[in-house]
This record gives structure tokens, C-alpha cells and sequence, in this order.
């Protein structure tokens, strides 16, 4: 039977990372899930709504989430990009308190009801779809290719907002990629951030945070780093080539979406997965 | 230290925060997992005995309340449950509302561009942003345009706006700016008088 998830898709999934939302499309329709985009939605607010106007950064997601239950009458929302994920996240855990609750009623102009299951790229394939029935339509298993599975900030943190068992070491990708052929590696930097939100003010201190995540998978044997959100994908991806000018001898690192490596496995097609879209070729581990 | 742990500008951080940054007794764990305390001249800790202590000058003028990624390392880690990334984001927001943002802060120019894009357009119109920051700061075109017309090849960026429910998200704003000012206001009168330290119970 067919499951219908609300889909909000996000800033980034329309511009940057226009190949995290066609693969993931892809990879929904293969696996059974009908995705309902949510009409007229709008950015979660981002970074620039919790440093400057909490209400509003609670409100914008709360808009969508009283979308989802009264006017789609559905119970879970997909939100792949990680941030847009965190925001969802802390309007949920923000509206328990009563006065936040009340404020952000007036400015959404509806009330809220509570209820609406909140998934992250890598839950639609931990937790919607399972482990063994994401095995079963595997058709082209990867061969033990080795990733480091790389969830970065807010797919985790904070554990009171995002409810990860555990946020500093999680595990659940690495479930999905083995599910997939793939041979994840044990590394560090799994949960270090790489400094996105300050990619275009602060280069020096974002390539630095890049390089050392990078490095520690190289480091620990991974061919490719597979993430799950849009906002480290373009930093890991296109910060390489700064990288490249200190540093002649670098070996690039293909940064995949896990929506791109379940597609592939799962046999949706090359269009779908915008393979060409990166900076770093991703072709190769991909074959 | 004989510093007095109790202090206007500690009222007015959990006022706004709802953090009660006077329960910090300064382990450090946030500034061990920070990825940019080492960038900058304060460490985590270091900001929450500014606000402490009152110091509103010191926090203000620190690069690091620019710096902070929000990457949440902070607040995950603090064995005082003190969300520390939230003090970060209302010392950024009281330096807007004090007039004092620090000269050198790339990263508060940028966050006001992008609060307006989406408030404008619904959803946040990149393109846009990246050159109205361009045309502010000249001298970082090489560090990102280059970057930003490869990936404009790939059909990475859209030139055109993609655009939301503007008439709600132009009601939504405008509620939240009116409601949010009452409160602040507030806030900043109740800071200013001897009884509302934050000395309180938790």
C-alpha cells in the first residue's frame, strides 16, 4: 500500500541542490512513497530567523506544519535538507511552552495542532520505508564501497530539539548505506560542522573546517562521503577547489546525497540522480 | 574572580532567551567542541562570563558572536542544559537592537540580506543575496562569484526568483515584528530597574 508523505522541499532543493530533490523524487516513487508537495510553502527562516526574530523562526515552520495537518489532513512531513529539518524540529519542541504557542497562533493566523511526524532524509529510508524492504528492491548493490557517512550539524544537535538517540556518534545512514552495498567507515568527524553558514563571509575558517573533514575520511578509508544535506553538500563539493590552490597533491573527495546512493542502487534513472551536477566528479563511485 | 554573578545584562539575555546564562560555572566543554573558537579572540565560556559579569561592551565587540556557525556542538554538550547556541543569537540580536553591531562582521550583513530575502520573496532569492552583498563588499567578489558561475552552468541557480505565499508570509512578518518589539521593549524597561536581576529562581 501506498504511504502519502507531505513533502516540503525547501529553498536550497529548488536552487543549489536541485539533484537532492530529483533524487530523492526518484528514489520516493521507486520505494513506494507518494510525496504531496505542501502549496505555496514558504523558507523555514533559516539562520537569519533565530538571530534576529525567534517568533518568526517558530511561526514560519508552524505555517506549514497547521498546512500539513488541517488543510492535507496528514500525519508526517519529508524535509530533506538537514536545516530546514532542524527548524521544523525546534517549532515543535518550541510550541510546548504555552505563551510561544499562543504568540505564534497570532502571527500564523490558524491554530496549531501537534501530530505531524517530522523526517529527515535519512528517516524517510531508516523509518518509513526499513531497512528490509529497502534491501528487497536493491537491484544494483554497491560492491563494499567505502563512505563516510557524514551527518553534519543539525540532522543531530540538539538531541532535546532533533530527539537523536545519538547525536554525537549516530549511526542510522550508516544503516541505510550498508542496507545498499556500501561498506561505511568507522571516522571522526561524522558530526563536525563544516562551517556553511558562514561560506560566503568567511572563506579561510570554512576551508579550514572542510579540509579536516575531508581529510579524516580520506584518513579513515572512505572513497566518498555520503550527506544529507544540501548546505554541506555545496561546501564539501565546491570548496575543494580552494583547497586544491594551497595544496597541489589533494585528492578530491566525492560528496554524494544518500538519496543519490539509494537511487542508484535502487536502479532510478541517471537523469533523475543529476550526476553532472557536481564539482567534484561523483561518476566514478557511482559506476 | 571577584565578579558579582548577577546582572542587568543577564536579565535581559534570558528575558529574550529564555537561557539563564548565571548557571554556567565555566567547565569549558563548550569551547573544547567549538569548530570556530579557535578563530576567534572569545571562547564560548568566555561570552557566557561576559554576560555574567554584565560585560555588554566585551561580548558585543568580540568577533565570536559573529563566528558562531550554530552548529549546536555548544548546547548539546553543556552539562547545565544552557542553551548556549540561543545566548549567541540574542547577543547578535541585542548588538542589531542597541545600534552596536561591530564594524568587522561580514556575517551579520549577510544574515540581514538573506532575513530580508525571504521576507521579501517568500523563499530566499540567492542570487540576489549574493549580489547585493557583492555590491557592499567589492573586495570578496573573487571569493565567491567565480564559484557562484560554475555552479550557475551546472543549473545550480536560478536567476529568477522561485516565490512562496507572499501575502501570508508578508502578514506573517509583520505580526511577529509588532509582537516581538512589545515584548523586547518590555523586556528592556524590566532590565533597567534594580528588581529585575536575574538572580531568580531557575
Amino acid at each position: 500500500m501506498s504511504r502519502t508523505l507531505a513533502y516540503y522541499p525547501g529553498c536550497s532543493l529548488h536552487g543549489t541542490a536541485k539533484e537532492l530533490d530529483s533524487s530523492f523524487v526518484g528514489t520516493a516513487a521507486k520505494l513506494g512513497l507518494t510525496l504531496a508537495e505542501i502549496p505555496g510553502w514558504e523558507c523555514c527562516g533559516n539562520t537569519a530567523a533565530h538571530a534576529t526574530n525567534r517568533l518568526l523562526a517558530t511561526a514560519l515552520p508552524a505555517n506549514e506544519l497547521v498546512k500539513v495537518k488541517t488543510d492535507m489532513q496528514l500525519d508526517a512531513v519529508a524535509v530533506p535538507c538537514a536545516a530546514c529539518f532542524s527548524r521544523f524540529m525546534a517549532t515543535i519542541h518550541e510550541m510546548d511552552e504555552p505563551q510561544t504557542r499562543a504568540d505564534v497562533e497570532q502571527v500564523v493566523g490558524r491554530p496549531y495542532e501537534a501530530g505531524v511526524a517530522v523526517r529527515n532524509l535519512v528517516d524517510v529510508y531508516y523509518d518509513e520505508v526499513g531497512l528490509d524492504a529497502l534491501k528487497a528492491k536493491v537491484v544494483r548493490p554497491f560492491n563494499g564501497l567505502k563512505v563516510a557517512a557524514y551527518y553534519g550539524c543539525l540532522l543531530t544537535r540538539p538531541p532535546k530539539v532533533t530527539l537523536a538517540e545519538d547525536p554525537e556518534y549516530p549511526t542510522h545512514m550508516d544503516a541505510v548505506l550498508k542496507a545498499i552495498g556500501c561498506e561505511p567507515v568507522a571516522w571522526s568527524s561524522k558530526t563536525d560542522c563544516c562551517g556553511a553558514s558562514l561560506a560566503l563571509c568567511e572563506q579561510a575558517v570554512v576551508v579550514k573546517l572542510v579540509r579536516s573533514i575531508l581529510q579524516n575520511a580520506r584518513d579513515c578509508g572512505a572513497e566518498a562521503i555520503a550527506c544529507a544535506c544540501p548546505l554541506c553538500q555545496v561546501n564539501l563539493d565546491s570548496r575543494q577547489a580552494d583547497i586544491r590552490k594551497t595544496d597541489p597533491a589533494w585528492r578530491d573527495v566525492p560528496i554524494v546525497y544518500l538519496s543519490q546512493f539509494v537511487g542508484r542502487a535502487i536502479g532510478v534513472a541517471d537523469s533523475e540522480l543529476g550526476l553532472k551536477k557536481h564539482m567534484v566528479p561523483v561518476e566514478a563511485v557511482l559506476a | 574572580m571577584a565578579a558579582t554573578v548577577s546582572s542587568a545584562l543577564a536579565a535581559r539575555v534570558r528575558a529574550g532567551s529564555g537561557e539563564n546564562a548565571c548557571k554556567c560555572y565555566q567547565c569549558k566543554k563548550c569551547s573544547v567542541g567549538c569548530p570556530v573558537a579557535g578563530f576567534a579572540d572569545l571562547h564560548p565560556a568566555q561570552i557566557m562570563r561576559c554576560v555574567q559579569i554584565g560585560d555588554l561592551d566585551a561580548a558585543l565587540q568580540s568577533k565570536f558572536i559573529w563566528l558562531c556557525t550554530g552548529c549546536e556542538t555548544c548546547t548539546t554538550r553543556c552539562p547545565q542544559g544552557i542553551d548556549i547556541a540561543a545566548v549567541m543569537d540574542e547577543l547578535r540580536m541585542i548588538a542589531r537592537e542597541d545600534g552596536r553591531v561591530r564594524a568587522e562582521a561580514p556575517f551579520a550583513a549577510i544574515l540581514e540580506l538573506n532575513y530580508r530575502s525571504f521576507r521579501r520573496w517568500g523563499r530566499l532569492y540567492e542570487v540576489e543575496l549574493l549580489a547585493l552583498d557583492k555590491l557592499k563588499r567589492p573586495k570578496t567578489f573573487m571569493d565567491d562569484v567565480p564559484m557562484g558561475l560554475k555552479m550557475f552552468m551546472k543549473g545550480k541557480i536560478n536567476p529568477l526568483p522561485t516565490i512562496g505565499d507572499r501575502g501570508q508570509m508578508k502578514r506573517m512578518a509583520a505580526a511577529a515584528d509588532r509582537i516581538v518589539a512589545e515584548k523586547r521593549a518590555q523586556a528592556k524597561a524590566d532590565a533597567a530597574t534594580p528588581a529585575g536581576g536575574a538572580g531568580g529562581a531557575p
